[in-house]
């Protein structure tokens, strides 16, 4: 055999080898690593740290949680390949709109491998959540929705009503220096994401697809809920001329906003930069209805990797992070929505008004869809409204290519 | 003939031992550049996709039809060549001039320019490019209250209109790319012989005449290579564009062909399409590099 195809065969043993080592258990010398992808930001990462170095103060020499933060869609499409590629971290933690993906793909493994019946039985419907057949992720909130954040100092009421809240919040836009720019605004957000551009659909009656995945945004509601978002800037001059995430967080940080369209993952933070916030429901919409955010729960998947001699150390995981002390820990501490009745019902929840502001808001929500095509529509949305946003394409046009972009993006998954 | 046995021997002994010396190196690349391009191969004649991710099959030539059948596809590719043809240009005319003039005499405290005016390329990628970005914010970024305040301009929506956001990737690559080309053209610059700008001199050629007739072509050898090089990583260069436009933003107007790849990949799984276009992205920069280097005499001695 040439000496070149003699090292390819080497190679290719190594290669085999290391591929097929045996995953006999756990290691002799020191803890079990229990490897966790999340997408916690700001005070509810803080927060998840401490719990995590607490839980592994207790479980030193036994097991270690290794949390790794990464941006929500680089983390789901990170784990994927590394899931398929037969790596990744044992947990993935993420929004419920993840799942079907991450079932799909074959990335994750049934909660029910890992989780006893007992224990899941203790969660109410949005803590075991389900696709195709299978439970795939426990949740320990239900904390991915949008709601009015307002800075109580500058704003102290917030009405119903877009139509009652506008004259306010165009009285808190304010230019003090006269070089002709707000130093202050009324309202931000961010507003290059469709995310937050769908709690202005729902309130002028649109939504997104259909059960079955079709798109339906090519609709005289979606036109409505773009004329009323480039209202607010161009005609009411109530939010900046350009606003992404970063930029809407610092405003409302620096004062330099009265409100904040934003999610419960970003509430801790608020109350680092010592504002004295307020939740309430996003106003109604002049339709009548309320501007409803998608609302869904965020929680842990199982990677399918996870050899079975592990279980065991990832169910004792599980239960810390899901189970009834750390959601009343989160609940008071980061106003995060429990999943265990148990904790919903406890005063820790009752007598929080945030809590309670929030739990108000999730009730006029919309759930997210679990379909995979949500992937789709949120990229298929994307540039279309950017777009309209940035003036190179009228209401009607955005809606039409939404549609448009929305389709094609399904019919090009299938190639 | 023992003495050609003893040779035989030994000339056997010789090449198993540079076998054995090169053996790392053959397996470097085979792990890290010809399985990825081979597998990448074999993926673009497959349908592995959101769908397939783990049961896909080869199904032929589908993909790269696909790919130009791609309406975006034609419309990407223009706008690649556009970024790569003003970034290298930009580079090279800026870099150049930077090194001519940090190799004239008179200038004063040169290693401290140099160290300046090579921090750019020092910076993490990832860094200058988030920072630029930042800069250009509508309201709040520096360049805009820049013009405002000293240019009495009105504020360009740099990061929203499609245009200007490319020309903010495009601006932000500039700035990360010349130190490259004029430490490059620095080196060139020190190998060109003193005499020959002295018998010039004698000649009594203006500075121009000089840079173009001396300058210019005794720093052909060491520039077509670097133009070469820069050429390929501009094209492919994902980061700078990806990061100022937060991912081909506003409305994926702002990609290069590189970055619609990525996406297509990695956000919407689509891994047989995105393997066909990189291998039509390959073809295009292996082509260029052939005709480039055949059409500059590149691998010619200079003299």
């Amino acid at each position: 055999m040439p000496r070149i195809l003699r090292l390819f065969a080497v190679l290719w043993l190594a290669a085999s080898a290391s591929a097929c080592r045996p995953d006999d258990g756990p290691p002799k010398d020191g803890p079990v690593v229990i490897g966790i992808w999340h997408q916690k930001d700001g005070g509810e990462r803080a927060f998840f740290d401490r719990q995590v170095a607490a839980f592994n103060r207790e479980h030193e020499g036994r097991i270690r949680i290794e949390p790794l933060w990464r941006e929500t869609e680089e983390l789901r499409n990170l784990f994927v390949i590394a899931s398929v590629g037969g790596q990744g971290p044992d947990l993935i933690f993420g929004p419920s709109d993840n799942m079907s993906i991450l079932a799909l793909t074959g990335s994750v493994r049934p909660v029910t491998d890992v989780l006893p019946d007992t224990f899941l039985a203790r969660f109410d419907s949005s803590g075991v959540l389900g696709w195709n057949g299978k439970q795939w992720l426990v949740a320990d909130q239900v904390g991915n929705h949008l709601a009015f954040v307002y800075n109580k100092k500058l704003l102290p009421n917030v009405p119903e009503t877009w139509e009652e809240l506008l004259p306010q919040l165009q009285a808190l836009t304010k230019d003090t220096t006269g070089d002709g720019r707000p130093d202050r605004y009324g309202l931000t957000w961010n507003y290059t994401e469709p995310f937050f551009f769908v709690p202005f659909l729902t309130g002028a009656g649109g939504w997104m697809m259909t059960p079955d995945g079709t798109p339906t945004l090519d609709t005289p509601q979606t036109v409505e809920a773009i004329r009323f978002v480039l209202d607010l800037r161009d005609r009411y001059k109530i939010i900046p001329g350009e606003s992404d995430y970063n930029v809407a967080e610092t405003l409302f940080k620096e004062g330099r906003a009265a409100a904040v369209i934003n999610g419960p993952w970003a509430w801790a933070g608020y109350k680092d930069a010592g504002i004295d916030y307020g939740i309430a429901r996003i106003p109604k919409m002049p339709s009548g209805r309320w501007s409803a955010p998608v609302t869904s729960s965020k929680g842990y998947s199982v990677n399918v990797n996870v050899p079975a001699w592990k279980i065991p150390y990832l169910r004792t995981v599980l239960e810390f992070l899901t189970g009834p002390a750390m959601q009343t820990a989160m609940a008071d501490s980061l106003a995060t929505i429990p999943t265990l009745p148990a904790v919903l019902n406890s005063p820790a929840v009752t007598n929080n008004p945030t809590l309670q502001a929030s739990l108000s808001q999730v009730e006029v929500g919309r759930p997210m869809p679990l379909a995979p095509q949500m992937r789709q529509v949120w990229d298929g949305m994307r540039g279309p409204y950017q777009s309209v946003m940035s003036g190179s394409v009228s209401p009607e046009q955005g809606a039409r290519q939404m549609q448009a972009e929305v389709q094609k993006r399904i019919n090009d998954t299938f190639l | 003939m023992q003495s050609e046995a003893t040779n035989t021997a030994e000339r056997r002994q010789r090449s198993r031992f540079l076998f054995w010396m090169l053996a790392p190196t053959i397996l470097i690349v085979l792990a890290v550049v010809a399985y990825p391009f081979v597998y990448n191969v074999v993926l673009s004649f497959s349908n592995m996709n959101l769908y397939h991710i783990r049961d896909w099959k080869v199904v032929g030539l589908g993909q790269y039809a696909a790919v130009f059948a791609e309406p975006n596809f034609w419309k990407i590719f223009g706008k690649t060549v556009l970024w790569t043809v003003v970034n290298v240009f930009f580079h090279v005319a800026i870099g150049v001039f930077l090194a001519v003039m940090l190799h004239q005499k008179f200038i004063k405290g040169k290693s401290a320019w140099r160290t300046l005016l090579i921090l750019p390329w020092a910076l993490p990628q990832y860094i200058t490019a988030l920072t630029w970005r930042g800069m250009f914010n509508y309201e709040y970024g520096a360049v805009n209250l820049f013009l405002g305040k000293f240019l009495n301009l009105s504020p360009i929506e740099w990061l929203t209109s499609p245009t200007e956001a490319f020309m903010a990737a495009i601006i932000t690559n500039v700035w990360l790319g010349f130190p490259f080309m004029m430490v490059v053209a620095l080196g060139g610059l020190q190998s060109i012989p003193e005499e020959l700008y002295e018998a010039a001199d004698v000649d009594g050629a203006s500075a121009w005449s000089k840079f173009w007739n001396i300058t210019v072509p005794m720093l052909r050898p060491v520039l077509i290579p670097a133009i070469t090089l820069g050429t390929v990583w501009t094209f492919n260069n994902i980061n700078v564009v990806w990061l100022v436009s937060n991912g081909g933003e506003p409305a994926d107007q702002t990609h290069i062909l590189v970055s619609y790849v990525y996406k297509a990949a990695f956000a919407m799984y689509r891994f047989g399409w995105a393997a066909a276009l990189s291998l039509v992205i390959f073809a295009i920069l292996f082509l260029f590099t052939q005709v480039f280097l055949r059409q500059t005499d590149a691998t010619e001695p200079a003299y």
